[in-house]
């Protein structure tokens, strides 16, 4: 069943061409990595097909539908949800509020029901607030909670981003060099839970420059360069394959 | 606000009841046949307190949509006016100058409101998307571009006269000046607190997390999928209609307006005031603006003292104004009372 | 009064706003900020010019007021704004918000209120036999009559566009400002000293709003709101060029110029006060269409 249909891909950024023909498929329950040297294209992959840049020419199918195109904050809202490199994020808030923000469907966000206080406000927020409590709980962070996000580490940070995205229970979730500036155990840690999330169900794709977690990690190892896809399959396949090495030495 | 685990009751319904009881009392007042005098030389507090209580509803407008949502708003005078206008026009009977409809006021109070609100909506459609400063400079234009037009579309507008016999009911129900004083503060004071009650319902809601999610980054808060613009559309228009309802009270109680009363002087002061409370916690915004205020208070007793003509005196309190506000950004972003952690800047 | 004629005074507009708003835009491009305050620098470089006038012949007064506006510029920098540098466009802007209400009033209390004028001996050039064209209520030419003023002015500016032009291609400071105004990471790899490229620039804007401001002065008079009445014509001039851009910024003063002088033809005689006005609104439509402006430089939109 797939879940995410790339079709020949294409964006241009003032001439140069960062995406080229790139075509590429996730189903259900996969655990996808994607690597690549410096310029491949990776970020710009994950900005085409989560709404935040457009791209000048190809398809981006979700669950079946074209969402070529469409804006984040739609995306977000059907499944598929991402997260960032920058940890420059929503440091203006706690890290109980980071988690809270992300529930969907929460009347207490629109005017009215704010204003009044309505009992299916009330009841939505008391839910929110339990069900962050959990994630925060989950993901260790809760002697943090009431600490602002710009007091954490950066491990600890991506951690909180996690904890956020979670709670849209998201059906399609792209992880953006989530090992990023992280000490070798946090980063195990994220592993660890970035796989028992794919056991229960969530499809995940990773970008990562961290080859040794990446590849030990994911089922699924695609290899980008110069915007398109060089080559695709189980992890061993892949790092074995000449043309992966080259890619790499050259940049 | 951000430690507390559950909603907070309390701030926000003290200060409805405390508003609502400021109104019945004013009104009552004025209803009645009792007067109030007002010490000589006291007169002064009441102008200054009454505006205080005006500029506080603006204020408020202004933090909602650049403390809470990082909108850099630097035309908020123009709903003022804009508001303050179509009262005016829609109200006034038989002005000397400009156009004067004659309507009753409560009708042309609400369509001051909305008419404020739908600038506030064109305006946010067209500029919300720029960047920060640029949106600065569009908000400025436009609040230019309107003090322009009252000035020159003298048909309407009435010029630099303006717009005169304004309908006055505070003053026709409380009979003299000093009780009208008196019913005035009292009642914008108790206004005042309503809009404070009714913002901060909204920002200590859910509604608030988003607010202060789109001011931390809006990418992040797209990507979990809030509405962004329209969140930015909202912040933008209730602080233009809630300034276009300070115009058209203001309106009603000054009987007259001319363009110099919605200079940019206006959304200067509001800001400082703001930048200097701590911008993002209401109260403190309120009592930044007191200072200023308080600082107007005050040149103006000490003008009496001190022999310095009253235009030199006037630069000199300007001259602190901008210098307070050049050092608050300087050495105390978060201002007296605002919070660095909340504002992300260095204290 | 022809349209011909009104372009001219259009042209003599566009040339003190263009070399206004090339100051401002290397402001904006380089130290990235708006200065809302260069409006006083102007102000001052007409006082400064007045004053040394009185003593000196007016050719050197100019370089009075110009050496004076440089100086100025980079002390005023100095104090406020270099060290806010790492703050964020909003705090800078807010900054000069409040030093330019700081010195509009400084310069009240020393000044006082009521103009100055240049002493100056006009001549004035007219063409004759023009013919008149009449369109509806209009004249489309007619004679024209050109100032010995307007014709400073206008000669500035081209003085000022060529040197400009030469400093920027061919001196190594030229050189390294466009490149910070390109990318400031970048030049800072490259090894050029940014902050001092900053303190150039401070005394390049400065220099060219004092001899902006002396213009101004002599084309009109000088008083405390000299500067402070044209800031939004530099400011719209600046963003229609494309901020950043000093050759943007010269095509934009003029089309503002031309914008405001034929508003004034065309506007009906009781609200000739809009013409200004008139910039503002040029200012917004650009800002909504194509921030970017006319020479699309690198504005980054949110």
């Amino acid at each position: 069943m797939t879940l995410l249909d790339v079709d020949g891909l294409e964006k241009e950024f003032g001439g140069l061409l960062a995406i080229d023909d790139l075509s590429l498929s996730v189903d259900r329950g996969e655990l996808v990595g994607v690597m690549g040297p410096n310029g491949a294209g990776k970020s710009t992959l994950f900005n085409c097909i989560s709404g935040v840049v457009e791209p000048t020419a190809g398809t981006v199918a979700f669950d079946g539908e074209d969402v070529t195109g469409e804006q984040p904050e739609v995306l977000a809202r059907r499944g598929l949800v991402r997260t960032f490199q920058h940890t420059r994020q929503l440091d203006t808030m706690t890290v109980r509020e980071n988690v809270r923000l992300a529930a969907p469907n929460q009347p207490g966000e629109r005017t009215v029901p704010a204003l009044t206080r309505s009992q299916g406000m009330q009841e939505t927020e008391r839910r929110v607030v339990e069900r962050a409590d959990e994630l925060i709980e989950a993901f260790e962070l809760d002697h943090l909670a009431d600490e602002y996000a710009s007091n954490l580490s950066g491990g600890q940070r991506k951690l909180l981003e996690l904890a956020r995205v979670l709670m849209l229970d998201p059906d399609l979730l792209l992880l953006d060099e989530p090992f990023a500036g992280v000490n070798p155990t946090l980063t195990n840690e994220i592993a660890d839970r970035i796989r028992e999330l794919n056991d229960e169900g969530m499809t995940v794709v990773v970008i990562e420059h961290e080859l040794e977690t990446l590849t030990a990690l994911v089922d699924r190892l695609v290899v980008l360069t110069q915007g398109s896809v060089l080559v695709d399959g189980d992890p061993e396949t892949v790092l074995d394959d000449e043309r992966v090495v080259e890619a790499y030495l050259g940049e | 606000m951000s430690v507390a685990d559950r909603l907070p009751e309390g701030d926000a319904e003290r200060a409805a009841l405390l508003g609502l009881g400021l109104i019945a009392f004013a009104l009552a007042f004025a209803a009645s046949p009792l007067t109030a005098i007002i010490p000589t030389g006291l007169s002064v507090f009441f102008e200054v307190g009454v505006l205080f209580v005006v500029y506080g509803i603006l204020v408020l407008g202004l933090d909602l949509q650049y403390g809470h949502t990082g909108l850099v708003n630097f035309g908020h005078v123009v709903f003022f006016a804009v508001g303050g206008y179509t009262v005016a026009i829609l109200a006034a009977q038989n002005s000397f100058s400009g156009t004067s409809l004659g309507y009753p006021w409560p009708l042309a109070l609400v369509a001051g409101v909305i008419t404020a609100g739908v600038v506030g909506a064109i305006v946010g459609a067209t500029s919300l998307r720029l960047r920060d400063d640029f949106l600065a400079i569009a908000t400025l234009a436009a609040a230019e571009i309107f003090h322009s037009v009252t000035v020159n579309v003298q048909g309407i507008f009435g010029g630099s006269t303006g717009i005169l016999s304004i309908p006055r009911p505070i003053r026709t129900a409380a009979g003299d000046y000093d009780t009208m004083m008196i019913v005035t503060l009292v009642l914008f004071s108790g206004l005042t607190a309503l809009t404070y009650a009714g913002l901060t319902r909204l920002t200590d809601a859910p509604y608030g997390r988003v607010l202060r999610a789109i001011r931390a980054d809006e990418l992040v808060t797209r990507s979990v999928g809030k509405s962004v613009f329209t969140y930015k559309m909202q912040a933008f228009v209730y602080g233009a209609a809630l300034a276009g309802f300070a115009g058209g009270i203001f309106a009603l109680y000054n009987g007259a307006l001319s363009p110099e009363f919605f200079t940019i002087q206006v959304t200067v002061t509001v800001w400082i005031g703001m930048l200097l409370g701590g911008a993002s916690n209401h109260r403190a915004v309120l009592g930044g603006l007191a200072v200023i205020m308080g600082l107007r208070l005050f040149s103006r007793f000490a003008n009496d003292a001190v022999p310095v003509t009253a235009t030199e005196f006037a630069s000199l309190r300007l001259i602190a104004i901008g210098m307070i506000l050049v050092l608050v950004i300087r050495y105390r972003p978060a201002g007296i009372w605002g919070d660095p952690d909340e504002l992300g800047v260095d204290s | 009064m022809g349209l011909a004629q009104n372009i001219v005074f259009g042209l003599v507009t566009g040339s003190y706003i263009a070399i206004a708003a090339i100051g401002f835009t290397l402001i904006y491009g380089i130290v990235d900020m708006i200065n809302f305050a260069y409006g006083e620098y102007l102000t001052i470089g007409a006082f400064v010019g007045f004053l040394a006038a009185g003593l000196l012949p007016l050719p050197a007064a100019v370089l009075v007021a110009m050496v004076g506006g440089g100086v100025v510029s980079l002390a005023l920098a100095w104090l406020f704004f270099t060290p806010i540098n790492e703050t964020g466009p909003v705090p800078m802007l807010l900054t000069s918000i409040g030093l330019g209400l700081v010195l509009r009033n400084v310069i009240r209390i020393f000044a006082g209120g009521s103009a100055r004028y240049y002493d100056t001996t006009t001549e004035t050039f007219r063409t004759q036999g023009i013919p008149e064209v009449p369109v509806g209520s209009f004249d489309l030419v007619g004679d024209v009559y050109v100032t010995s003023e307007h014709l400073v002015v206008v000669g500035c500016a081209v003085a000022v566009f060529l040197v400009i032009h030469g400093l920027l291609t061919r001196t190594d400071v030229g050189i390294a400002m466009r490149a910070m105004g390109d990318s400031e990471d970048l030049a800072r790899v490259r090894g050029i000293d940014t902050q001092f490229i900053r303190n150039s620039v401070w005394i390049l804007a400065g220099v060219l709003a004092g001899l902006a401001g002396v213009l101004v002065g002599i084309q009109t008079n000088v008083n405390v709101t000299t500067g402070y009445a044209h800031i939004l014509q530099i400011l719209a001039a600046a963003i229609l060029g494309g901020a950043g851009s000093p050759y943007g910024a010269i095509a934009g003063a003029y089309v503002i110029g031309i914008v405001v002088a034929l508003s004034t033809a065309f506007l009906p005689s009781h609200m000739t006060g809009l013409s200004s006005a008139m910039a503002f609104v040029v200012l917004v439509a650009v800002l909504l269409v194509k921030p970017s402006g006319i020479a699309g430089a690198e504005v980054r939109e949110a």
